[in-house]
């Protein structure tokens, strides 16, 4: 005779209900970063990442004691906000370049990012255009 | 040439839309003649998107630039393996190439059910022809391979790093994968519309199913092999959101492929199974969206395009389609039994299932994350690794745990005391095992140690499985051949196990030392000695290339020459590691260099020391092996299903 387990569907409704509240503070509680474009920096300070267009030139080295300088702006152009980028650490991926797409990582004050972690796009498939260097 | 191509496409959308409507109106109202001619519809769609797929195919063999895809994707240099690679190299070729599966599993999936399936597979017709319709209308209408221009002397060509064989695979790979979970979607569907909701669609596309998520898998462990190899940060996955959306269907598809077993034996979790086959389509069709609407920072330059809109309101509506029609026939989907104990493997079925849309929605989550606080909050946030691989551990530790217990508890109910005595010989084991590795220093990382001792107990429990089978069936190839959907399942669990091994070791374990290193000096990673003899240069028409001659001492002796290369078409630098696997340890010295100074010979040096690495691409093997012992077509199980299905068929 066909029969259902309400006890199921409690433990299983439970589990989840758990589960999702878990899931909602832990995300919104600590654990993520803001993400933002220069233009989006404005009452913004501390860790964040920049997400933006290299912008020449580009000076120094990631490994001294100057770091590697260089200006983001916006992805889409729609913007003239521009933020001042000082980056030490592991060398850049070889991809970074003028004109790149790419995410910095770092501590944000006083109008300068001082960044641990530069992500430049992979070049990956669907591009619409072949790379700029 | 384009032309043809074009009026191929212009076919293939009104065969697929005649498909949806006269398959609709035929299984409606019982019209057999109907139902027919839309199932020819669909088997003719197939044949006229194989004629486009085939225009494409000679257009970039022949480097034809008249076909603007063709000069964006290749140029003459290209060798004619990654000319034709280039076909799933974009966006619209590899739409192209998604109707094509679909087009070809469909009519291979309706044509060999039609008969022992009439009722429902005259519902599984308009599913099939509506999906393919959408992309054939994408195709025809938003995103086509086929416009062309004055062509150009020659091609923008394919960026370097995907000219890797890994590469040639990996996407075919991953489109097997998220095409093939549209059978098992149509069948489901066609089930719920006709009101058959027995066993037998599941029976009908176990295989589709098994396969489609072989792909998924394989094609994963085949992308994180080119990103080990080529990419040159020293890692495999970056749970990205392009990666993750690989990842999602994958998983809810595991679960499915475990909670099937449970409806087929005790005709429980029928609604549970509808969710979960709904659940692995939307989110393949989900992972388009996300690598071709943009609305997701990816580290993979997928770009913004046209295509994103259409294929949200695809998720949209085929996802209310499929939970209208389920809350439809819920009536339908009662149990024929119910959990009698919650030590039995149903339960333990259950729970795995719980654990692994678990960590399909907690991955979700993380994906959709940025865009939730977009419109909440205002403001992108993202949340990266730590959250990834605390989740991992939360989830997938129980579910390393739950695949050594599950085969060996017993159907129903038990007790704690058999449990444990059924299970007597892989706990010693797994004990032993985790007490060899605290004495041997594995006790640095509580999860790596939780993680081998794990594997361990789960590896114990499969050769359990297999002496005691051995025993009784008078040899393993017969215990194989008798049940290989079980056995199969067994290999898949060892790959699972090598998976875990290789992740666990090359994470928990690994050593990382970056430094600059001059001309003579010498760096040591965990005994590996690295000695700095130079840095050269070397030009050639094609590819500039600066390398650094490390010699290596210590563990082992040898040279590795990581370099950076700076390629003329496209111009393109890439970042070219240097790997010598230690196989005496089993362990991969993962070398890169950067900043070299030819002048002064002085370079900066990142050297990584990974543990077990390569148990992860072995894994990809022995998980298509048991992938393929259980696909293989089994006489005994067939007859089994007869039976045990009569009373459906009645």
């Amino acid at each position: 005779m066909p029969t259902r387990s309400p006890a199921r569907l409690v433990v299983a409704l439970a589990v989840a209900a758990v589960l999702a509240v878990f899931l909602v503070y832990t995300a919104i509680a600590g654990g993520s970063t803001p993400t933002l474009t220069p233009s989006q920096l404005q009452a913004h300070s501390g860790k964040l990442a920049i997400v933006g267009i290299v912008v020449g030139p580009v000076r120094g080295d990631s490994h001294g004691a100057n770091g590697l300088r260089f200006t983001l702006k916006d992805p889409t152009g729609a913007s003239a906000s521009r933020v001042r980028v000082v980056y030490r650490g592991t060398a850049p991926p070889p991809l970074f370049a003028v004109g790149r797409s790419v995410v910095v990582s770092g501590t944000y004050a006083a109008g300068r990012l001082a960044g641990n972690d530069i992500v430049t796009k992979c070049p990956s498939k669907y591009t619409t255009a072949s790379p700029k260097a | 040439m384009a032309d043809l191509g074009r009026a191929a496409l212009v076919v293939s959308l009104g065969l697929a839309v005649y498909a949806a409507v006269a398959g609709t109106v035929a299984a409606r109202d019982n019209r057999r003649r109907l139902a027919v001619s839309a199932r020819n519809a669909l088997f003719c769609c197939f044949g006229s998107t194989a004629v486009a797929s085939a225009v494409l195919a000679t257009a970039l063999v022949r480097h034809d630039f008249s076909f603007v895809y063709v000069a964006e994707h290749t140029n003459r240099a290209l060798p004619t393996s990654y000319s034709l690679s280039a076909f799933w190299g974009g966006q619209e070729g590899s739409l192209l190439l998604w109707l094509l599966v679909l087009t070809g599993y469909g009519a291979l999936a309706v044509g060999l059910n039609r008969k022992v399936l009439r009722e429902l597979t005259a519902w599984v017709v308009p599913v099939l022809g509506g999906t393919a319709a959408f992309f054939a209308f994408v195709l025809v209408a938003v995103s086509s391979p086929f416009d062309t221009q004055t062509a150009p002397f020659d091609g923008a060509g394919l960026t370097h790093s995907l000219r890797n064989p890994y590469m040639v695979a990996h996407p075919p790979m991953l489109y097997l994968g998220y095409v093939g979970l549209s059978v098992p979607f149509a069948f489901a569907a066609g089930a719920l519309l006709s009101g058959r909701t027995d066993e037998r669609w599941i029976v009908a596309t176990r295989r589709w199913t098994l396969a489609a998520w072989a792909f998924l898998g394989f094609g994963q462990l085949l992308g994180a092999h080119w990103a080990y190899t080529e990419v040159g940060w020293g890692g495999y996955y970056a749970w990205d959101p392009v990666e993750n959306a690989a990842l999602m269907p994958w998983l809810a598809a595991t679960a499915f492929l475990h909670s099937v077993m449970i409806q087929e034996r005790k005709g429980m979790l029928k609604v549970w199974n509808m969710v979960l086959v709904a659940l692995a389509f939307e989110l393949s069709v989900f992972g388009t969206f996300l690598t071709r609407s943009g609305v997701v920072n990816s580290i993979h330059s997928f770009a913004k395009s046209p295509i994103g809109g259409w294929f949200l309101a695809f998720v949209v509506i085929s996802s209310l389609f499929s939970l209208t029609l389920i809350m439809w026939r819920l009536p339908l989907l009662k149990a024929r039994t119910k959990l009698e104990s919650a030590l039995s493997r149903e339960a333990t079925f259950l729970y795995n299932n719980l654990l692994l849309v678990a960590l399909c929605l907690t991955v979700l989550w993380g994906v959709l994350f940025p865009i939730v606080t977009q419109v909440v909050k205002g403001e992108t946030r993202t949340i990266g690794r730590p959250y990834y691989d605390f989740f991992l551990r939360v989830f997938g530790l129980p579910l390393l745990l739950l695949m050594g217990i599950g085969p060996l508890i017993a159907w129903r109910k038990t007790s704690a005391r058999a449990l444990v005595r059924t299970l007597a010989w892989p706990i010693a084991a797994s004990v032993a095992c985790g007490a060899a590795l605290v004495a041997a220093g594995a006790g640095s990382s509580r999860p790596g140690l939780i993680a081998y001792t794990f594997c361990a107990f789960v590896l114990a429990t499969i050769l359990v499985e297999l002496v005691r089978g051995t025993r009784a069936a008078g040899s393993l190839f017969t215990l194989v051949s008798r049940n290989r959907r079980r056995y199969g399942g067994y290999v898949v669990h060892a790959a699972i196990v090598l998976l875990a091994l290789g992740i666990a070791g090359s994470s928990a374990y690994s050593h990382t030392v970056e430094r600059p290193l001059r001309l003579g000096q010498s760096m040591t990673v965990a005994g590996y000695t690295l000695t700095n003899e130079g840095v050269h240069h070397t030009v050639s028409p094609s590819v500039t290339r600066t390398f650094v001659d490390l010699r290596v001492s210590g563990r082992f002796n040898g040279t590795v020459k990581p370099a950076q290369a700076e390629y003329a078409i496209p111009p393109e630098p890439a970042q070219e590691v240097s790997i010598k696997t230690d196989w005496s340890r089993a362990q991969d010295l993962y070398v890169i260099a950067d900043e070299l100074h030819q002048k002064t010979g002085l370079v900066y040096v990142k050297v990584l020391v990974k543990p077990l690495v390569n148990l992860i691409w072995i894994a990809g093997f022995v998980f298509l092996l048991g992938s393929a012992v259980a696909l293989w077509p089994d006489a005994r199980e067939q007859r089994r299903l007869v039976t045990r299905l009569a009373p459906a068929r009645a």
